[in-house]
């Protein structure tokens, strides 16, 4: 086995380069007792070898992350839905400010009279589905902050809550979600 | 470790000629095989707005990373303001669901709450990827950005709140239209 | 010379009588047995793996600076299972031994305690020593180096910022009063207590290259692991600069770009809490 393993490796490095290791000058010296490399070498100074390194690093790839990690973590991790939810708010929140200003001078009417008026004319299931789309993340973003909250008291920490604590709120975003758009 | 080094040595060439053959084919396959089987590595098409910069490294390896100057306003005091405004919205935004119907101070809370939250929400996202070491006038204009769209945003409320019939009523009535 | 010769034909012998071993070895459990197999060197050319072969496929990242125009791959390699020790280093050194030796990825102790051989294994990052080669399944295991790093070739990331961070916040005792007995620092029980679960922290960067905080900003903020380390000096009884450590923290980037995601302390090779670490520094801040 140890012989069929050895001449296997050795077998390899003979195609790697197949000059360099045949010649029985190689041979000679592999088994003579002080150990040689058939290498060159040459000094240079540490300005030199950082200037080597630094055109080495400027080369180098950056390994995947978002591609590759565990989607459990990264992709339905609570924290960031909590930034796309919050934001999704904020953002509606901003863009109905600025809008309500412009309003009288572009002619829009975003009075909650006319908003409530256009929202009650539409057909029951897009009602609905508006509404969940508007309670899910809302709930999502309540109890998650909550979670946030006690989080950063220290509490909850431990590894399997954390895991635990994120598909809890996931779930409870979605029974709660759906509360609020059918039943009130 | 010499000794090591030899003795493998040793084995290799007393052992090559002999397995050469034999192992031959087995070895030539798994070559042929692996080359088939690597395969390019999966990059998407889609282009990062910021994508990482080839590597630079400041200073030597031995020198610590520059340790930036002390700003508790952007630091322990921002988070600690920050997890202020997110408890206190949690009563806030639970009275009105109790309550039934919310009183217009009540209201005006909410809105200068919610306005505070998103505003220290939207610094957050610029501070995370917006950095300022990489596009610093990008960062600028971001910032200054955000603090005039509150400014705005929070004109736009007070109007809200003064001549309409407020947020929690618009939402409470629009959810029941 | 002499000791060296003495040795070499030791060496010798050792190999000679190896065989002998195996047989002796028969009735140990498989996973010793994988690794008795890997030092006699099993091949793994198809007429030796048999029918009941437990072949499993690694996906390996590979990345060549010498040809530095080509893109990073993904090469597969298929071993035999019931010749390969249980663990994914196992299987890597036993790659680099017998298919192509010229995977390149960093390794040292085997055990769990340096640190080496972080890397990210079918999705979250880890110690290839430490982590075990789902058997059950024959879906392909794929290994990458830990993410969002500088590749240096292969498995092996560049840590270069992590240490230079590392050493930016003096991890060492700082004091200036002697200790009342002229001999050593002492500490009560209650307050060595509060370094467990810090200072069997090996700066392996799995949970810094988990956080994806660490990824957009790995310049400017510290990332759990330094963190860690961080607040490893904040708790120590026997420090004196604790608030100057505090001040040194207590900026927009630093210590505040964690958003509790908590990857950190969900990949911890070692079991231990980044994420309560650096939730204590908040707290301790915060007030």
């Amino acid at each position: 086995m140890i012989a069929q393993r050895v001449g296997t490796t050795a077998l390899r490095r003979v195609a790697g380069k197949p000059n360099a290791f045949i010649t029985a000058n190689n041979l000679a010296r592999s088994l003579s007792t002080s150990q040689t490399r058939p290498v060159a070498t040459q000094k240079i100074s540490a300005d030199e070898a950082r200037a080597i390194l630094d055109k080495q690093r400027l080369q180098r790839p950056v390994s995947p992350h978002l591609d590759i990690y565990d989607k459990q973590q990264t992709w339905f991790g609570g924290s960031i839905w909590q930034r796309f939810t919050g934001s999704a708010f904020s953002g509606g929140l901003y863009a109905f400010g600025i809008a309500y200003l412009a309003a009288p001078a572009l002619g829009w009417h975003l009075e909650s009279s006319s908003l409530i008026a256009a929202f009650g004319a539409l057909p029951a299931a897009v009602k609905a589905s508006v509404k969940f789309l508007a309670a899910w993340p809302f709930v999502f973003h309540a109890f998650n902050g909550v979670r946030h909250l006690t989080l950063d008291l220290g509490y909850g920490m431990a590894r399997q809550t954390i895991v635990k604590g994120g598909w809890y709120v996931w779930g409870a975003s979605f029974v709660g979600g759906l509360a609020l758009a059918l039943f009130y | 470790m010499a000794s090591i080094a030899r003795s493998s040595l040793l084995r290799q060439v007393a052992s090559a000629p002999k397995s050469a053959v034999a192992t031959k084919p087995a070895f030539q396959k798994s070559i042929i095989a692996n080359a088939a089987r690597a395969t390019a590595f999966h990059t998407t098409a889609r282009r990062p707005l910021l994508p990482p910069l080839p590597q630079k490294v400041e200073g030597t390896v031995n020198d610590a990373a520059p340790v930036p100057p002390t700003d508790p306003s952007h630091g322990s005091y921002h988070w600690t303001f920050d997890r202020l405004v997110a408890a206190s919205l949690v009563p806030i935004t639970l009275t009105p669901f109790a309550a039934g119907s919310v009183h217009p101070v009540l209201d005006a809370t909410l809105c200068a709450t919610l306005l505070i939250h998103s505003h220290t929400g939207f610094q957050n996202i610029i501070v995370d990827y917006v950095p300022k070491y990489r596009v610093p006038r990008a960062r600028k204009a971001f910032s200054w950005g955000l603090n005039a769209a509150t400014v705005v945003v929070g004109l736009a409320l007070y109007q809200y709140e003064t001549n309409d019939i407020g947020l929690t009523e618009t939402i409470k009535r629009i959810w029941k239209a | 010379m002499a000791a060296l010769r003495s040795s070499t034909s030791a060496l010798l012998g050792a190999a000679a009588s190896r065989p002998a071993l195996r047989i002796a070895r028969a009735g140990v459990p498989a996973a010793v047995r994988g690794m008795a197999d890997l030092a006699s060197g099993a091949t793994h050319s198809n007429t030796a793996s048999g029918e009941n072969a437990k072949l499993k496929t690694f996906q390996i990242y590979r990345w060549n600076p010498d040809q530095p125009t080509e893109k990073p791959r993904m090469q597969a390699y298929t071993l035999d299972l019931n010749k390969t020790g249980p663990m994914v280093l196992d299987a890597l050194i036993r790659i680099k031994n017998e298919i192509d030796p010229t995977l390149t990825f960093r390794r040292s102790c085997r055990e769990g305690i340096c640190g080496s051989c972080a890397m990210n294994i079918n999705g979250t990052n880890t110690l290839a020593c430490l982590c075990r080669i789902p058997a059950e399944d024959n879906s392909e295991l794929k290994i990458y180096p830990l993410p969002h790093t500088y590749v240096v070739k292969d498995l092996v990331p560049d840590l270069t910022q992590f240490y230079k961070q590392y050493k930016s916040i003096k991890p060492y005792l700082q004091r200036d009063t002697p200790s009342p007995d002229g001999k050593e620092y002492r500490q009560s029980k209650a307050d060595r207590k509060k370094l467990d679960g810090l200072y069997e922290c090996i700066l392996c960067a799995c949970c810094s290259t988990s956080c994806p905080s660490y990824w957009w900003n790995s310049e400017e903020y510290l990332g759990p692991a330094i963190l860690l380390q961080s607040y490893r000096w904040l708790a120590d009884s026997r420090d004196e600069k604790t608030l100057q450590r505090r001040d040194a923290l207590n900026n927009s980037m630093s210590l505040y770009r964690c958003h509790t995601i908590l990857n950190c302390t969900r990949t911890c090779p070692k079991g231990l809490n980044p994420g309560l670490a650096i939730q204590s520094i908040k707290k301790e801040m915060a007030l």
